[in-house]
Parts: structure tokens; sequence; C-alpha cells
């Protein structure tokens, strides 16, 4: 018998297994409920899902969604509705980055402690204020004039993030149909600014340069010459124009493919992958709870072919948005990057008690040194172009690009830059799919952002 | 009239209702009663607003009512879990020496403390003889209703009685002297040694037990029911004046169906009968068994009525089947606690258990008709039956064995084929998941016989080559774990099921939205499969873990009881069947919550299904049966 006793410890493992398991069980609830609660396939829901949800606000407390007579309603203006759609959200979690998605729980005032069967007065419904400028985003909207792309940009100094479009989007009044399977719609539900990656093309030569301030004592003084086309490591890289003998400063304003190549090349693979690593590729940037979609640079096995053509941006490079964003904004602001903010604050309905989120700490990205020889190149290449006439201030430093895809589309046109002025201290990245030339498609959208904001 | 009504109707639409108290709103109910007196507003005119804002106070004491209850409810189950297993606990017997073994030549005395004691030279005997000529397992001296009984379970030397060496198991009276190997040893009575004898810690003085009172407990159990049900009523009652915007008091009175009759009864009927099952259940053991305790039926009751109100609260005759069942397993419940009674029957009665089962498994494999996914169901005309869970019962029998027989055929031979044999025929039918059941049992049966991990290490490597090799022949089975960990990935296809589960849980929070609101339900297996989060979604996260903590403390009351029951019999069988209503709720739990891959089996109890209900209550009778006090009838 008294083998029995020793021998029943068995049974009371699997007695403890079970009651961590039911420990772990309650943990995940808890930790993932109002995740969970508010899914769309909910049947508690489908009555008033966000019939009395909270108000959401932009940063000159312009109503862009609330809830009346229980009925979701959206700003009146239908160039807002469509340009703040993937920041606002439908009701049906369609857009997932979204605040109606994001921040449900806020907004519908679950709580775990009651279920969503809470009684009102334990249901606390919260606004959030964004700090979204949605005039500034109505205008990127129409710049962008039906082409499929994103525009965004920030305060570099504070994180504010004023604008983020993407397109295509939809009236959230009469969403399409979107049962027949139609181009034009493809990617409608999805925020390009925060979930999607592209062939960034000559923007990415900021990076190359970056690469080569900090590997390279001379860099700035060491030249390539230019003659059209090269052979570099074995791949045939042509240039836009014959530029001759030039250094880096030059290869940037005149976007040289052959100088930045060559430069890529001499770097090597290793400072290349090092750097961009250390800029913040193949990592999720995390924008209020929401994880954008990494950038990548990933050189294949055969690495000797693809350096020089990453080194300009094609190949296997693809650049999220709102990545380059940082990175702009951090050569703006001496190398250091700030994380862009969406939230400004979600406060209850009537205690106003504000809901603090953990900053996300600001990163440096590079040296004091680095960036500000970067930035004198990128307003030397913005004041020798042909976007200078663009801009309405002579401190606007930028670059262009305009990114090869290929199977005989056009290009991605980007832009990527910032304002040197200290009363606009904004950085923005334009994308413009399928259009043509960077200085042509992205820059004046940009342009019109930012003149909108110096005025 | 009705502009006026439908002026007001708007305004207390966009006034949140929180502005208002109750109170408040019944002042202000009677400052218009007044108000229309003085002012002689027409008579019908008062009426009508009287009328309105009763409907208003009824709303609200709904409100508050349902509230209530849904606080008070895991207060008072946990009162519930609390009082039974303390009760289970204080009524344990104390470890006092049965008798006295008298070492002749020594001079010293043994205490005897359990029904079966094995004597040998090895650490693990109960009564160790230091003695070269002692084999290591040598005799078991054990105590039957007859009295004290002593065999030689294959030793050297041989055990002798008053110099008589025994063949079989021979009686023993007080006095008498029985010789194993070199040490003779007198059989005395506790009383018969003087005070001043050193006794080795084994007696400690006996607690004052608080006598606790079953009635009580039991009646505790019907009040939990009892609110469930009301709770069940009143959620009908406010999703109907809600759905169709009652706001009248008359109007509300006028719902005949609701305040007459059918769904009051419906939604109550089913308590009633848990209530009168669980009270004559209680008398009939007390009157024919003379049984004191009542606490393990009173938490089965407890889980199977809970289960059962659930059900219940969809529609009364839904409850049919499973309350027949209950009055089903209660009845098994009793005839096992009786058959089990005599040791020496039952021993002899395994064969015959084995046989049948495998009759039955062969049976289910020849008839059995394939119903989602698996082949598991026999179906005679009107009454459809799961086999494998009466397989369980017998699988216990089988695997439980009294000392003196263990330690005589100490191979596990037999018992190992019969497993295998039970868990190769479950794979058959395709049911995976008490294939596992049955694979845990087997694990703590067979450590419970042997007490040797050899065979625990063995048989896991086996089943997890088995696991290996049936994945790689049988990649459909692989399909089940594609979708685990990412349910909502996948909540249109694979994982809809376990995705409801886990938003419908959610959606209950910590305290529920009360009996009968559910949305899972609705949901394929939504009252078997996955009632556990049915439990949480209507009852809450809390009162969940109590069912869950009950379940655990089931299965290690057999634990804490393996001591002192009166055979290894018991304790192995109670063992058993801890671990296979143990290893079923864990493939319940965390199937249905995507902690592990959704298997399909029953929550023990709680989920809807005859076949299951019934075998556990059978089980619930070998964990009575471990409980001395069961076949006591001077206790208390």
């Amino acid at each position: 018998m008294k083998n029995s006793r020793k021998r029943s410890v068995l049974l009371f493992l699997l007695v403890s297994f079970f009651l961590c398991g039911v420990v772990f069980l309650s943990f995940e609830l808890c930790i993932n409920s109002s995740n969970w609660a508010l899914k769309p396939f909910n049947e508690h829901l489908a009555l008033d899902s966000l019939a009395n949800a909270g108000k959401i606000f932009d940063r000159n407390s312009v109503i862009l969604a609330q809830s009346v007579n229980s009925k979701r309603i959206y700003n009146e203006d239908e160039q807002i509705r469509k340009a703040l759609l993937h920041t606002v959200g439908d009701e049906n979690f369609n857009i997932s980055t979204s605040l109606q998605s994001k921040f449900r729980d806020q907004l519908f005032g679950y709580n775990f402690f009651m279920g969503i069967d809470s009684p009102e007065f334990l249901k606390k419904r919260r606004d959030i204020h964004i700090n979204i400028d949605s005039k500034l985003c109505k205008i990127a909207l129409s710049k962008l004039s039906g082409y499929k792309g994103t525009a965004v940009m920030y305060n570099y100094k504070t994180g504010e993030l004023l604008c983020m479009v993407s397109t295509p989007t939809y009236d959230i009044k009469n969403p399409p149909d979107l049962k027949n399977k139609n181009a034009d719609n493809d990617g409608i539900f999805l925020n390009k600014a925060l979930s999607s990656s592209y062939t960034p093309g000559s923007v990415f030569k900021i990076i190359t340069a970056i690469c080569a301030l900090e590997n390279m004592p001379d860099a700035a003084n060491k030249k390539f010459t230019c003659n059209g086309a090269e052979i570099i490591n074995g791949q045939r890289i042509t240039c836009m124009g014959c530029h001759g003998n030039i250094n880096l400063r030059d290869g940037l304003r005149f976007s040289c493919n052959i100088v930045l190549g060559n430069f890529a090349v001499a770097l090597g693979k290793k400072n290349m992958q090092n750097t961009t690593a250390s800029l913040g590729f193949g990592k999720s940037l995390n924008i209020d709870f929401v994880n954008t979609e990494p950038s990548v640079y990933d050189l294949s096995a055969d690495a000797k072919d693809a350096l020089a053509w990453s080194g300009i941006g094609q190949d296997k490079v693809l650049l999220n948005p709102i990545h380059m964003l940082t990175i702009v904004g951090s050569i703006a602001n001496s190398g250091i990057s700030v994380t862009p903010k969406l939230i400004k604050e979600i406060s209850g309905e009537s205690t106003h008690n504000k809901l603090n989120f953990k900053q996300e700490e600001s990163k440096r990205y590079m040296s004091n040194e680095i960036a500000d020889s970067l930035k004198e190149m990128m307003l030397y290449t913005a004041k020798n172009s042909p976007i200078s006439s663009l801009f309405s201030g002579s401190d606007v430093c930028a670059k262009t690009g305009t990114a090869e895809v290929g199977s005989g589309k056009k290009p991605h046109a980007w832009i990527s830059g910032f304002s040197k002025n200290e009363k606009t201290p904004v950085a923005f990245v334009v994308v413009v799919e399928h259009s043509g030339f960077g200085g042509e498609y992205a820059a004046p959208v940009a342009a019109a952002m930012l003149n909108h904001l110096q005025n | 009239m009705l502009s006026i009504f439908s002026k007001i109707e708007g305004y207390s639409k966009s006034e949140k209702p929180e502005c208002t108290s109750v109170h408040e709103d019944f002042e202000d109910f009677l400052v218009d009663f007044k108000f229309a007196k003085i002012l002689s507003i027409p008579y019908k005119k008062s009426i009508d607003k009287f009328f309105y804002k009763g409907g208003r106070l009824l709303r609200y004491l709904v409100e508050t009512l349902l509230f209530v209850i849904r606080l008070f409810l895991p207060f008072l189950g946990f009162l519930i879990v609390f009082k039974c297993f303390r009760s289970l606990t204080n009524n344990k017997r104390e470890k006092v020496p049965l008798i006295y073994l008298r070492n002749k030549i020594l001079k010293e005395f043994i205490p005897v403390t359990f029904w079966e004691n094995s004597i040998g030279r090895s650490k693990s005997s109960d009564i160790i003889l230091k003695d070269p000529t002692v084999s290591r397992d040598h005799a078991v001296l054990f105590r039957r209703e007859k009295g004290w009984l002593i065999t030689d379970t294959d030793s050297h030397s041989g055990v002798m009685v008053n110099d008589q060496k025994i063949e079989k198991p021979t009686s023993l009276y007080l006095g008498d002297t029985v010789t194993i190997g070199g040490n003779v040893l007198i059989i005395k009575r506790k009383e018969s040694f003087n005070d001043n004898f050193d006794i080795n810690s084994t007696t400690s003085k006996p607690k004052k037990k608080r006598k606790f009172n079953q009635k009580f407990l039991l009646f505790l159990v019907n009040i939990f029911h009892f609110l469930m049900a009301i709770e069940s009523y009143l959620c009908v009652l406010r999703k109907t004046i809600k759905n169709e915007n009652i706001l009248d008091l008359k109007n509300i009175l006028d719902l005949k169906n609701i305040f007459h009759g059918e769904i009051f009864l419906d939604c109550l009927s089913t308590f009633f009968v848990i209530f009168i099952i669980s009270w004559l259940f209680f008398f009939t053991t007390r009157i024919f068994t003379k049984r004191q305790s009542f606490e393990l039926e009173s938490i089965g009751i407890f889980l199977s009525g809970i289960g059962l109100i659930i059900v219940g609260s969809e529609g009364f005759q839904k409850t049919y089947t499973q309350l027949a069942s209950l009055c089903i397993g209660l009845f098994a419940f009793c005839f096992l606690i009786w058959l089990i009674k005599d040791l020496e029957r039952s021993m002899k009665l395994r064969i015959v258990v084995a046989i049948i089962a495998i009759v039955l498994f062969v049976i289910n494999l020849i008839f059995a008709k394939e119903y989602n996914g698996s082949k598991n169901w026999i179906f005679l005309g009107p009454i459809s039956l799961q086999p494998s869970e009466f397989i369980k019962i017998a699988f216990v029998f089988v695997g439980a064995s009294t000392l003196d027989k263990l330690q005589t055929a100490k191979n596990l031979g037999y018992f190992i084929a019969f497993s295998a044999f039970c868990i190769a025929c479950l794979f058959l039918m395709r049911d995976f998941g008490s294939a596992c059941v049955f694979f845990i049992g087997f694990l703590i049966a067979s450590f419970m016989r042997s007490g040797s991990i050899r065979t625990i290490i063995l048989s896991c490597s086996a089943a997890i080559m088995g696991a290996f090799i049936i994945l790689k022949f049988k990649p459909y089975i692989a399909e089940r774990f594609s979708v685990w960990r990412h349910v909502f990935e996948n909540s249109q296809d694979a994982g809809y099921q376990q995705s409801r589960a886990l938003t419908y849980s959610a959606s209950g929070g910590v305290f529920g939205i009360g009996t009968g609101n559910g949305e899972l339900k609705n949901i394929f297996a939504g009252t078997s499969d996955l009632m556990f989060p049915t439990i949480i979604e209507e009852l809450g996260l809390l009162i969940a873990i109590l069912i869950a903590v009950s379940l655990g403390l089931i299965a290690l009351f057999a634990r804490i009881y393996s001591e002192r029951c009166r055979s290894t019999f018991y304790s192995i069988a109670s063992c058993t069947a801890g671990a296979i209503i143990m290893s079923q709720s864990c493939l319940h739990v965390f199937g249905s919550t995507d902690i592990f891959p959704l298997t399909g089996v029953t929550l023990p109890f709680l989920s809807l299904g005859g076949s299951s209900l019934i075998s556990m209550w059978a089980l619930l009778a070998f964990i009575k049966a471990s409980d001395d006090r069961t076949y006591s009838l001077l206790f208390n």
C-alpha cells in the first residue's frame, strides 16, 4: 500500500499539468480577450458593433468618425473619407491595421471583467485623437491623381505622423462591390504605407551613400568614371547619361547608376549588409501597435553580380515607405530617428483620463557628421534638379527615384526627403506605382503637401 | 395619443439609461402620478403613463437581478467546491495501526497500518523484515470482511501459521504465530501493549472532526442550479423585450408565453427534474446502503447539473436523453460500488469484463457507421451508443488488482496486450482523442501495478513512434495539426470551431453573459466538444476555472486516498479512473481553446452525450470505492 501512494505521484503530475494549463488558458484569455472577442463573426456584435462607439478626431479636432443614434457616421467630405480610409478603417475589420480594427476595444468600451454584455455604466468608451492632418491627406490624395501608391509625412523631431494616404481607396459610405475581381481594387484594404514594400530604385542611393560615408574614409573625394554603361562584376549597368569622372556628391545629384554601383561593389557585401541592418532592414517598426512590413536587403548566393544592382536599389531590394521615412527623418534630425506616432491620445468620454503609450525610444541611425554631410548632399541634389521649382522654399533636401519593376510595366516613382526649415521640420516619402519618373509623378505630391504646410 | 408615445420613446432612446437610477425613476414616477391627479389629466393617460413607467421599472429590475446573479454565482460555486473538498479531506481516516505484530525474538511491536500489507526484505515493503532468510516480497497480510488473512507470495522459505506451512490465503486470529524466514510474529490487538511503549509516530492524536452536513451541501448545489435556471429565464425575458422593443408594462405582461407557462416552465423544469433526482438519490443511498458520505456524489451532481441546465436553456426537450443518462449513470454508480465490494469476486470477474470489452470493440468495428469522421457510434433503433465510453469502465476494472495477486503475477503482459488491443481498435475507429485517453489510463495503471519507470518510457517511445508512422502514412491526420495555434487565420475553414470558441469565451469575460444567452451553442458541437468555452461564455471564466479545479480535485482525491483504501484494487482503479477523467478534461479544455489541436472529446460530467455521462458516473464509483468510508457501516 505504501507503493500505491508513491506511484500515484504520476496522477498528481497529471492533475498539476491540467491545472497549469488552465492557468495558462486564463492568462491567454485575459491578454487577448479584446482581440478575440471583437472579431467580425461574433454574433453578439452583429447588431451594434460600432453603433455606440467612441469618436475619432484628427490633429485639428476634425471629427473623422463618430456614432450618432446608433449609426456610425464619418466625415462629411468625401475626399477626406477616402484619404483617411486606411487610417480610420471600416466596420468589418477588412483593413486590419486601421484604428477601428486595432482599437475597437477602446472605441467599443469592451472590458474583460463583465464580458461583452457589460452594463452600460461599466463600459468606458474612449475617443481617439490622432496626429494626422486630414486636409493634408486630402491634398495628397488629389495629387496622387488616381494612381496607386502612398504618401506619408511626419515631423522628424516629435514623430507626429501628419499624413498617411494609401491608394486605391474607396468611400466608406459607398463601399465598392468586391465580388467581381477588378485589377483596380487590388490592395484596396491594404495600407500601403505600413503593410507593403516596394523596389526603391534611386532613393536607395541615399543608403548606399550612408554606407560609403560610414566605411570609406575618403568617400567624399573618391571618383568613378561614368561612360553611360559599364560592366561591373559581370553585370552590365546602364546610366541615364554620360556623367564623366564624378564624386559621390555629384553621383547623387545626377543619380548616376554607375558611380553608385561602383561604390556598392567597392564597399562589399558585408559593409552593405551591416549598414542596412543597422538602419533597420529586416525588422518591423512598431507604430502604435501596428507592425510594419519589414524592408528587405537580401543578397542571394551569387551576390557578386547582384551587389552593383543592389547599390542602386534594384534587384532584390525592397523598401517599406514608413521605414524610408524614418531614415530620411534621421538624416534631417542629426542621425537620430524618431518612430512615427499616429495616436495623440486616447481619452475617456467623460473623465478624459489619458492613456499613455509607451513611447518607443528614438534610435540613432548614423553619426551627426554623416547626417550633416548627407543633408548637404541632398540639398545640393534637390537644388540642382528640375524639382526645385516645385517647392516654394529653398530648404528642401530630397532625392527622387524611378524604380524599374520589369515585365513591361511602368516604373514606380519615388521621392523621399525633408524640409530643413525650423518651422516645418517634416520628412516625406511618396511612392506612385507604375507611373514614370520620380520627378514627374512623385515630387509634385510631396511639393503640394509641403507647400500647404508652409503656407 | 400615438404621437405622444412615439415622442416619449424617441426621448428615451437618445437618453442614456445610466443617467437615472431605479430610485430616481421611481420617484419620478410618483411625481408624475400625483401631477396626473392634480392637473386632472384624463384618467386613461395617467394609466398609460403608469404602464410606461412600470415597464421601465421592470426592465431595470430584470437588468439588476441578472447582474446580481452573475456576480453571486461564482461565490456560491466556490463555497460548494470548498465545502465539499474540506469535508472529504477532513473525514480521512487517521493513520492509526489496525493491529500489531509482536516479534517474538526481537521483542518489538510492528504496527500494521494498512488494509493490505506486503511483508518482505525490500525497502518498498509495508512491513520490512531485515533478515536474509526473508524474500524480497515474501508474503501479504491483508484484511477482508471475514478478518485478517495471510498469503505466501512465492517466497523461498515459505510462511508458516501456527507452525503449519500455508499454501493458500489463511485466516489469522489474535494470538496466532506467523513464521516468516527466521522471524516469529504474534498477532496482537492494538490495546495489548503498555502505554510507555514507543509506537514510532504512527498514531497521531485524533483530531476533533467537525461533522459536516451533507444535506446542506446538496442544498447549496440545488440553489446554484436554481439561480442558473432563473438566470436563463430572465435572459429570455430581457431578449424578448429588447428585440421587440416593448416598453410598456402592459405589453410586457401580455407576452403570454413568457409569463404564463411555456418558457418559464421550460427554463425551470430542467432544474426541477435535477432537484428531484438528486434528493431521491440522496435518500436512496442513505436508506439502502447506510452510507453517510455524499461529497463526491454532490460534486458529480453539481457538474452534471450545470451541463444539463446549459443544454436545457435551449429547450427542455433537448435534455430528455441526458436526464435519462444521468439516471442510468447514478444506477451504474451504485451497481459498481456494490459489484467491487467483494474483492475475490472482482478479481475473478476481470477476465469476463475483458472479454466483454473485446467483443464490444469488435462489434463496434463491424457495425459502426461513420459519423463526423470517426466510426465510434452504434445505432440501435432510436438509441445511439458510443461503446468506447463503456469500455473505459472495463479498462479500469481490468487494470486493477489486489496486492497478493500483484506480487505473485508480476508481469504486465496480459494487461499490456489488452490495452494495446483497445488502443489499436480506437485508431481503427479514428477516435484519436479516446485513444489518447486510454493511453494515459494505461500509463497510470501500469505504473501503479509495477512501479517500473522502464515500462512508462518504453510505452511512451512506442506511442511516439507509432504516432510518427501514422502521420507519415495517413497525412490527412496531420491536417488537424495544420491550424494549431493559428485558428484565426483559418477562421472560415479548419479553424472554424476553435476560433468561435475563443471569440465567444472572450465575449463571456470573467462573469459570463448569462445562462442561455450564449451564441457558441449554435456552432456545431457547441455543447459537447466545445462545452468548456460555452461555460466560459455563459457563466464566465471564474466558474469555468472552478469547474476545472473541481475536476482536478476529483482526480486528486483518488491519490489522497490511495494509501487509506481497503485494497490496492481500489487504489489502482481509482487512480486509473482519475487519470481518465483528467486526461479527458485536458484534451477537451485545451483542444477546444487551441492550446492543443482539437480532438473532439467530451468534458467529463458536463458535455452533452449520454454514453459519456454514464461512463463518467461509473468511473466516479471507482474513486468512491477507494474512500474507506464507502464500505464501512460503522463510520460516523
